[in-house]
């Protein structure tokens, strides 16, 4: 798969390009500052990107405007938005509007080399990855409502769900059956009152919407 | 009648008291000549702010007596008398309201008695003209009431003398005002201090602990790597949770230190992204804030933490379930207010977190306003002073 990256600081780049290079994609081309990402991305049209959100001259949130302003231009575009904190509001911001083929995930997530490569390929195949953590403080803030409902194997059903896995991806981490995981979605959109829904993004993003509120306006 | 003998009695008491005042004054004196040869011969100077002191409190009791008698206290404004003893003489030299208390001491020397004196034939003259004058004649009575003029006369003069110059005000005020910064700058040093030793201790304690026992391990790993493939691969594993926790340890500090937020999105965006964090429904309001040259850092830092424990007590402890928050640029400061629709009686005794709103705010030389009755709602209103 071609892949651009958006990265200023010199050793996260090489040791990124070295990562998906082993892995069999290819990088087309690298970022270094932020004013370059969108003519970059433009130019290239990758399979998928993968933006620093926060790049030189101002240090603030380039690469994530960079991957939002070339995906208005490219609808689609599949973007993993790196970021050395979690930030809902960011999350909320790629996902706006039911977009799909998204990914916002702590650059930590970058050692674990294949939960990485897996994340990326999700969303460049249309899927979303969400960072843990961000997950977890959506969850923290509904604590009174039918959440408190969910079993314990629900809760890391819905968990799982957010962040954007799929059922066999589910069924293994957590050491079940596919049919099992199935049968525990199936309970926790009931519980929650959403519609029962099968294609993955979809799925996620009914999840967000009902964790927060603002995710999907 | 009564009301007329009942003033002068209170008249003739004042300016008893003013001669008795002129009196300690004529003892004072000496200390006066005492010093000023003390001061002349520079071994003595010591005593001169204190002397100095010693006046002031004289001129503040006179003050008090004219406030008594005419219902409106006459200000003072001095130079405060702190610090080394060189920094106090000179202060106390240099200080107009030093000279203008002595020049008022010599001429109430003269009319604290004089005025005390001229009461005694008016109550001589006064009974007998004003007793029969008036109890035989029904008229009003016209000496007794004069005792009330010396008194007035006295207040007239005293406040001429001893009212501070337009300069020597502004001077007192500027002087309270860099007391009153050297104390809050004094506070954000401290605070400076303290926040760089709880940086500093989690820096140690947490990550570089951590990253310690990564280094570790991975020495361990490559020295098994040949005999023991497994306990290598469990000795990776180890580390690589370790570098994880050492980088969430280390995002926990960089936020303390300063929210990235902030500085990718500014005041009211952090602010936005603080709302749509919260579990209460908040709503943001901003005025010339979100628009114009941010604010500095600091203050930035600071009104932020204040709407975050705002945000995070009403949630906790209010159990109200909307909240308003409203930031203004005024003309010289930043103006915050944190509303929530809670059952109020906030305890800021109870080790909340608005004790330390109020020092991180003192220390910017901002003002912390919280109202919070029983039965709520609670209003957390802080200015801060900045240059825009």
């Amino acid at each position: 798969m071609r892949v651009v990256i958006a990265e200023d600081n010199a050793l996260l780049r090489e040791g990124m390009v070295l990562l998906l290079t082993s892995a069999g994609h290819e990088v087309v081309a690298v970022a270094d500052n932020g004013p370059q990402v969108l003519p970059t991305l433009l130019e290239h049209r990758p399979d998928a990107a993968v933006l620093d959100v926060r790049m030189p001259p101002g240090f603030r949130d380039e690469g994530l405007r960079a991957g939002l302003a070339a995906r208005k231009e490219i609808p689609g575009l599949p973007v993993l938005v790196l970021s050395q904190y979690v930030e809902e509001t960011y999350a909320a911001e790629l996902l706006g509007g039911g977009a799909s083929g998204v990914g916002y995930l702590l650059k930590d997530r970058v050692g674990r080399v294949d939960e990485f490569l897996d994340a990326l390929e999700r969303v460049a195949s249309g899927g979303t990855a969400l960072d843990p953590e961000v997950v977890g403080e959506l969850l923290a803030q509904r604590r009174d409502d039918p959440l408190e409902s969910l079993t314990p194997r629900e809760h890391e059903v819905l968990r799982l769900m957010a962040e954007g896995r799929d059922n066999a991806t589910i069924a293994a981490t957590l050491v079940v059956s596919e049919r099992a995981v199935s049968k525990h979605i199936g309970n926790v959109f009931a519980k929650l009152g959403l519609p029962p829904s099968d294609s993955g993004h979809r799925r996620v993003l009914a999840v967000l919407a009902y964790l927060n509120k603002g995710v999907e306006s | 009648m009564r009301e007329t003998v009942r003033g002068a009695q209170r008249a003739t008491v004042h300016l008893l008291k003013s001669a008795g005042l002129s009196l300690a004054s004529f003892l004072f004196s000496g200390i006066l000549i005492f010093t000023a040869v003390a001061t002349c011969l520079v071994i003595g100077a010591g005593v001169l702010p204190e002397t100095v002191l010693l006046l002031r409190r004289i001129a503040g009791f006179k003050r008090r007596l004219v406030g008594e008698w005419a219902g409106e206290p006459i200000p003072e404004a001095y130079q405060p008398l702190t610090g080394e003893l060189t920094v106090r003489v000179r202060a106390a030299l240099k200080d107009p309201s030093t000279y203008r208390d002595l020049r008022w001491l010599g001429a109430h020397y003269a009319y604290g008695w004089a005025l005390a004196y001229a009461t005694l034939p008016l109550w001589i003259v006064g009974v007998m003209v004003d007793g029969v004058w008036c109890a035989a004649l029904g008229n009003r009575p016209v000496v007794l009431p004069l005792i009330e003029r010396l008194a007035d006369l006295d207040a007239e003069w005293s406040r001429a003398l001893l009212i501070p110059s337009p300069e020597a005000r502004r001077n007192a005020e500027l002087a309270s005002r860099v007391q009153q910064l050297t104390d809050t700058r004094a506070g954000a040093v401290a605070a400076h201090g303290a926040e760089l030793r709880r940086i500093e201790r989690d820096l140690h304690d947490g990550t570089q602990a951590r990253l310690v026992a990564l280094s570790m391990r991975v020495g361990l790993a490559r020295k098994s790597y040949e005999k023991n493939p497994d306990a290598t691969e469990k000795l990776l594993e180890d580390a690589q949770n370790q570098a994880e926790e050492a980088l969430t340890e280390l995002r926990t500090v960089v936020r303390g230190i300063h929210p990235p937020i902030l500085t990718d999105r500014g005041l009211v965006g952090a602010v936005r992204a603080l709302a749509a964090g919260s579990a209460l429904d908040v709503e943001v309001s901003e005025d010339g804030v979100e628009d114009a040259e941010r604010a500095p850092a600091a203050a930035e830092t600071a009104a932020y933490f204040v709407v975050a424990e705002a945000l995070t007590n009403a949630a906790k402890h209010g159990g109200g379930d909307h909240a308003g928050v409203r930031l203004v640029r005024m003309g010289r400061s930043l103006w915050i207010r944190v509303e929530d629709n809670g059952c109020g009686g906030a305890d800021e005794s109870g080790g909340s977190g608005l004790l330390g709103v109020r020092r991180r705010i003192a220390a910017l030389d901002g003002t912390v306003d919280v109202t919070s009755p029983v039965g709520g709602p609670t209003v957390i209103e802080v200015e801060l002073p900045c240059v825009w």
